[in-house]
């Protein structure tokens, strides 16, 4: 297998191109031409595909669209080609299991899973991309740290340090990656959970250098913490992603490739995305040389995942990667309403039903209203992913199939228009750090709502 | 070959994405003694808009605006020569920047709002991801732009939007422009407090905006 070294020498020395070059005679027509050749077609009316050969296809069309087009570094304007021998090894080599995260109590094994799996998936709570206040920060990691089944958290990163907003590549970067973790750190041990990994490093760093700084032991990072390092979208990398991996992999952290494909943008409709989402296993897998994969469509529009075309991508990637390799994932659902408004439950439990049966080795907590307004989220979200995953899982594809267009009748005309729902401090009591009487009630009137669907809560 | 059938198979071309037919129907428009000011609006301008609408209902995507616009700068290669001689002018709608602020390494969003506003009549001088706010403003006086379009995927990037609007002030030039912001994480809300003229949540909130503040200008 190729080293990341082997892997930065080919962004030097591949073919030389303009991106535009790369975007319209390499990677839009390859897309184009792999996902007729291999029959990759968009079923709309069962968004939850269960469909075997089809994902078989998926996965091979992947590891052709990878050879034929390889992934382009902005920084270098070159090619990095990539082998398909090279891939399929990888892929053999990598063993389940090795991933393991956590210290004492909460160190585990992150296993990979096959669709319609019995085995509980990972449960990754939290979210990581919507910005809080410090304060808010704390209750919330301590809200995340609360939920006994909590595999492994997800923290926030912070907006403003001493009033001051933070920038991406200023000093202030740097005080608030350190402050984040330090903060996450506080909130788990004051939960009794010191030794939860934290997942999501380094949602506060921009750049590279904020990763690297945060990431000083004294700051209470761990080895067996996951470090997310993102290709972009699509088929890229730059040297901010590759800085990060040559400094996680030489300190020897667990890297999660991330990948977060534009439904809609380059790759095109239903089946070109999911064409590229499965892609980035592999690339995740092979060159970025992780230990797990997070990994989500969204919108260019919509900026959320839950509608029927992406729960259709999140179905077919996970079956195609889940079926054909042992590298597991993590699936990431956005919705558009917020917190405490019963479309979140809605698309929350949607995109679940799209993910558990397709073979992904962990659910992360559906982020609330496209994970873009500050202090939107509350451990209420991330309670509801594990008892709803808990719910589903061993569910075949057709019965979530058939869970899901029910659940989309109820929201997907208004994704245009969601609730904007509720921030912590509005629906948590700051001092108590409990729910409001009014989220506990529409909480349960969910659950009821589901139990009548069919949902058997454990 | 009528010059109503040229303008239709103008407009078609674009639709399909065919570059080498939109240059062989641009020609036959010269031959035919078509104004190629014509051909562009009630041609290929006509296409465009067909594929912006198709675009905006989610009937196409991002690859097929690109192949669109594409498709019209290749018939214009042949159409344009005979502007200039003729010292015509082509019916733009205004000049907007745009640009990806400091420290945001993401293109899509901004990619997508560049090629909706080309197709909706803009000329648009994109200067790409990661730009510094002084940059930003020394391209928005080179090319005397009309709007500035900022863009910015991640909150730790919002501020340069603000940065951009208070040099801008500071330098004495904010009136010369107006200011539209985008990007997941922006807001109307973070747009009025940042004092921007505009906030678009799709690409074509974008075009919308900036149609009525350069007419309000007008």
């Amino acid at each position: 297998m190729p080293t990341l070294l082997d892997f930065i020498e080919r962004a030097n020395n591949g073919p030389i191109l303009t991106e535009k070059d790369f975007n319209m005679k390499f990677l839009i027509p390859n897309v184009r031409d792999i996902v007729k050749a291999y029959e990759i077609t968009l079923d709309r009316e069962n968004p939850i595909s269960g469909d075997d050969a089809m994902a078989d296809r998926l996965y091979q069309a992947a590891v052709e669209l990878l050879v034929r087009t390889g992934i382009y570094c902005q920084d270098t304007n070159r090619v990095i080609q990539l082998d398909r021998r090279e891939i399929l090894s990888s892929v053999e080599e990598f063993r389940a299991g090795q991933a393991r995260f956590g210290e004492g109590r909460d160190r585990r094994a992150f296993l990979a899973r096959k669709p319609e799996d019995k085995i509980l998936p990972w449960l990754h709570v939290g979210t990581g991309i919507v910005a809080s206040s410090k304060e808010i920060a704390m209750a919330q990691v301590e809200g995340y740290g609360s939920i006994p089944e909590a595999s492994s958290v997800s923290v926030p990163a912070f907006s403003h340090i001493r009033g001051m907003p933070v920038t991406g590549g200023s000093p202030l970067e740097i005080y608030a990656a350190i402050d984040c973790v330090q903060t996450a750190r506080r909130a788990l041990s004051r939960c009794g959970r010191p030794g939860l990994p934290i997942m999501n490093l380094l949602s506060a760093s921009t750049t590279a250098m904020g990763t690297i700084a945060a990431s000083y032991r004294a700051f209470g990072l761990r080895p067996s913490d996951g470090w997310l390092i993102d290709v972009l979208a699509e088929m890229k990398v730059n040297y901010e992603t590759l800085n990060r991996l040559a400094f996680v992999q030489i300190t020897g952290g667990n890297i999660g490739s991330t990948a977060v494909p534009i439904l809609g943008g380059y790759a095109g409709g239903a089946p070109g995305t999911a064409l590229v989402k499965t892609a980035y296993y592999l690339v995740g897998l092979h060159m970025f040389q992780g230990t797990y994969h997070l990994t989500l469509p969204i919108h260019f529009n919509s900026g959320c995942n839950s509608m029927r075309e992406a729960l259709w991508v999140f179905a077919a990637t996970g079956r195609a990667a889940s079926r054909n390799t042992r590298y597991p994932a993590i699936a990431l659902g956005f919705a558009a309403a917020g917190p405490c408004t019963k479309m979140y439950f809605y698309e929350a439990a949607a995109t679940i039903l799209s993910q558990v049966p397709s073979g992904y080795a962990g659910i992360q907590t559906p982020h609330p209203a496209k994970a873009v307004i500050d202090d939107a989220v509350t451990p209420m979200e991330a309670k509801f992913t594990v008892e709803f995953t808990r719910a589903v899982t061993g569910i075949k594809a057709h019965e979530a199939n058939e869970l899901a267009n029910r659940l989309l009748e109820k929201y997907e005309d208004d994704i245009a228009n969601a609730p904007r729902g509720n921030k912590y401090q509005e629906c948590y009591d700051l001092v108590t750090r409990k729910p409001a009487g009014a989220y506990l009630r529409l909480y349960d009137e969910v659950v009821k709502e589901m139990t009548r669907l069919g949902i058997s809560f454990k | 070959m009528s010059h109503r059938e040229i303008l239709e198979n103008l407009a078609r071309v674009i639709i399909e994405g065919d570059q080498q037919s939109a240059r062989e129907h641009a020609q036959s428009a010269l031959d035919n003694g078509l104004d190629p000011l014509e051909a562009v609006d009630n041609g290929l301008s006509k296409g465009m808009a067909v594929v912006g609408s198709q675009f905006e209902n989610g009937d196409v995507f991002l690859p097929e605006l690109l192949m669109a616009a594409d498709t019209f700068n290749a018939a214009m290669e042949i159409l344009n020569p005979v502007i200039e001689v003729n010292q015509q002018k082509t019916s733009k709608l205004g000049t907007v920047l745009l640009a990806t602020v400091k420290g945001d390494q993401h293109n899509i969003g901004k990619n997508i709002v560049a090629t909706v506003l080309e197709t909706n009549g803009f000329e648009v001088v994109d200067i790409g991801i990661d730009q510094s706010t002084l940059k930003i403003i020394e391209a928005a006086q080179q090319h005397n732009v009309d709007v500035i379009g900022l863009s910015s995927v991640m909150t730790t990037t919002m501020p340069y939007q603000k940065e951009v609007i208070d040099t801008l002030t500071e330098m004495g030039l904010r009136e010369n422009y107006f200011v539209l912001v985008g990007g997941g994480p922006v807001s109307q809300r973070w747009a009025d407090e940042i004092g921007a003229d505009g906030y678009g949540e799709t690409a074509m909130d974008a075009v919308g905006i900036a149609k009525r503040l350069i007419e309000q200008k007008q």
